[in-house]
């Protein structure tokens, strides 16, 4: 956007970026020089030796797993319907929907937690994996439906003409052309369910059950309050999350950008 | 971000001025283009079966969930007693009188006004030196980004750490000579909200600068080029060229934003516990600290009822807000 034609004013635009860039590194600089602080790399082997540690990962993967399928699942689903089939009072049905979009997940803690001990529910994945998914759906059919509006209707007309059911529209017309968006939700999801702390804080209370959020405060319990330690697991729950974006920075940067431009 | 999309064929509605001018525009496409819809739909096989699951799942779930907080918070209850107390309107009179929630409420906007401010800021620089052919571009980008994908519960031991009285911060500040503004940032409570808006802003000021940059690669090349050779400088270029066509991302941000602001929790509860003194209590902590573990059930599910209704009618302002401009534009 700038146009920095002289040498010296390409070092400045350089120079200040670095600058600005200093304080969103200097977290991770901390986390990192503070994880081994005392005895150095020992604190990592430390944590590593506590037997449960790759359950809280397992867990995370489970339950993200499980949420992104089922979000991906009924929002492709919905999105095809709301705009390519016929449904009576569909913008009522939609706004229904809709309205879930600013809802805070803190506000569904009481009637949860009452309905998950009378359902047996509590501490079980779906105590967490259900309102997670019904969080995540409205602004996915949100997205989802924008998009597939956009697709032309003479397509799904002419499959009609074939004589192919909406079930066979919808596999092989709407689960294909849909990839950008889909790979939109998919981050969407995977972000919010990965690092959602409520929930499970909440709903999951045995260490067998509990997600990689939660690690933290184990290790407060497990090293009594040792730093060193605690930054130890910050360091190795963050380092999967990095991992990822690193692979799949354009997906992540698009997914999020796919998101609001609309 | 647009709400809901219809999509209305310009020809139907140049039919429709001559059938009820008068009438405002929304209801004329209903109205009209309804016939028109039907018909091509008769022939469209019947989508209810597909938007079940969806509803089931969300409109289910999140209503019942909102239809038993509304029922908890007529109740006077510990969330565990089998005979609750009937107490009507009763949390919510005491609500408005609760010093502890107009602090939240406070702490809220505040939260939200400077947030929003600071994040448009730094994203848009970021944005605008990133488009500037720099050198090593991806490195600062993954380096603002970052945050976004961290959980906000594992960074949180590290912020407790690095604002402690004798954490990093304050080591920079001495290591900076600038020994004097060393305090204990988390600890009292003048500094402990700034704290929470500078983490909160450290998380999500990737998502704005993103927003941004993509909508920078939007702007017509040529129009900027028009002004370059009109004499307009990089700031005028900035200001009367390039801020402007951002508007439509601002928006959305600012939507983002102000709802985030609401759902503000894991921060505040993992850092300084809404505290000290109340000083960072947000409406989001204030519901779990009355639910969980004060056991206040039936006065966090009316606090709950409340944090929906602002919510809700936030939504619905942003809605129409967002139309007016669209039929003035």
């Amino acid at each position: 956007m700038f146009e920095a034609r002289t040498w010296r004013t390409r070092m400045v635009l350089q120079v200040a970026l670095t600058l600005l860039v200093l304080p969103y590194l200097f977290p991770l600089i901390v986390m990192v020089k503070g994880s081994l602080a005392g005895q150095g790399f020992s604190n990592y082997t430390a944590v590593l030796a506590v037997p449960g540690l790759a359950r809280f990962f397992v867990n995370t993967i489970i339950i993200a797993a499980s949420v992104i399928v089922l979000v991906y699942g009924v929002t492709m689903m919905a999105a095809f319907g709301f705009a390519k089939l016929h449904i009576p009072f569909r913008e009522f049905y939609f706004w229904l929907l809709l309205a879930c979009l600013t809802l805070p997940e803190v506000v569904l803690l009481a009637p949860l937690f009452a309905t998950a001990i009378r359902l047996g529910t509590y501490n079980t994945y779906w105590s967490v994996i259900l309102p997670l998914a019904a969080l995540q759906v409205p602004f996915a059919v949100l997205l989802t439906r924008n998009f597939i509006n956009g697709l032309p209707d003479e397509l799904f007309e002419a499959a009609r003409v074939d004589g192919a059911s909406s079930f066979r529209g919808f596999i092989y017309l709407v689960i294909p052309l849909t990839r950008p968006i889909a790979a939109a939700v998919f981050i969407f999801t995977l972000i919010a369910a990965w690092n959602d702390y409520l929930m499970p804080l909440v709903f999951l209370q045995s260490t067998a059950m509990q997600t990689i959020t939660l690690v933290p405060s184990f290790f407060v319990g497990e090293f009594s309050n040792d730093q060193t330690k605690i930054l130890a697991s910050a360091v190795i729950t963050a380092i999967p999350e990095i991992v990822a974006y690193l692979c799949l920075q354009g997906l992540f940067e698009r997914g999020l950008s796919a998101g609001a431009i609309k | 971000m647009r709400l809901a999309s219809r999509r209305e064929p310009s020809g139907v509605a140049v039919t429709e001025t001559h059938v009820a001018p008068h009438r405002p525009p929304s209801q004329r496409a209903g109205a009209v283009g309804g016939g028109v819809r039907t018909r091509r739909q008769a022939r469209r096989p019947l989508g209810l079966p597909w938007i079940l699951p969806a509803l089931t799942l969300s409109v289910g779930l999140l209503y019942y969930a909102i239809g038993y907080t509304a029922y908890i918070s007529t109740l006077n209850w510990d969330g565990i007693g089998p005979n609750p107390q009937h107490v009507g309107g009763g949390n919510y009179t005491r609500i408005f009188h609760d010093p502890v929630f107009w602090d939240a409420v406070r702490h809220t906007v505040y939260f939200f006004v400077v947030t929003f401010l600071i994040q448009t800021l730094l994203g848009l620089t970021f944005a605008v030196l990133l488009h500037s052919r720099v050198k090593l571009a991806v490195v600062y980008k993954v380096i603002v980004f970052v945050p976004v994908v961290l959980a906000p519960a594992i960074m949180a031991p590290v912020f407790r750490h690095m604002f402690a009285p004798d954490g990093e911060f304050n080591g920079l500040l001495h290591a900076l000579g600038l020994g004097t503004l060393a305090q204990p940032w988390i600890g009292q409570t003048s500094t402990a909200l700034p704290v929470i808006m500078a983490i909160t802003i450290w998380e999500w000021t990737g998502v704005t600068f993103v927003l941004y940059y993509a909508a920078m690669t939007q702007v017509d090349q040529s129009v900027l080029e028009a002004a370059r050779i009109d004499g307009a400088g990089n700031l005028r270029t900035l200001f009367n060229v390039i801020w402007p066509e951002m508007r439509g991302t601002t928006v959305a941000l600012a939507i983002l934003s102000a709802i985030g602001a609401l759902k503000t929790f894991d921060v505040p509860y993992l850092v300084t516990i809404g505290g000290p003194n109340y000083a960072t209590e947000f409406l989001g902590t204030y519901i779990y600290r009355m639910t969980i573990p004060l056991d206040h059930v039936g006065y966090g599910a009316a606090l709950s009822i409340i944090l929906l209704v602002v919510a809700l009618v936030m939504a619905i302002l942003f809605q129409v807000a967002g139309r007016e401009r669209k039929a003035r534009d």
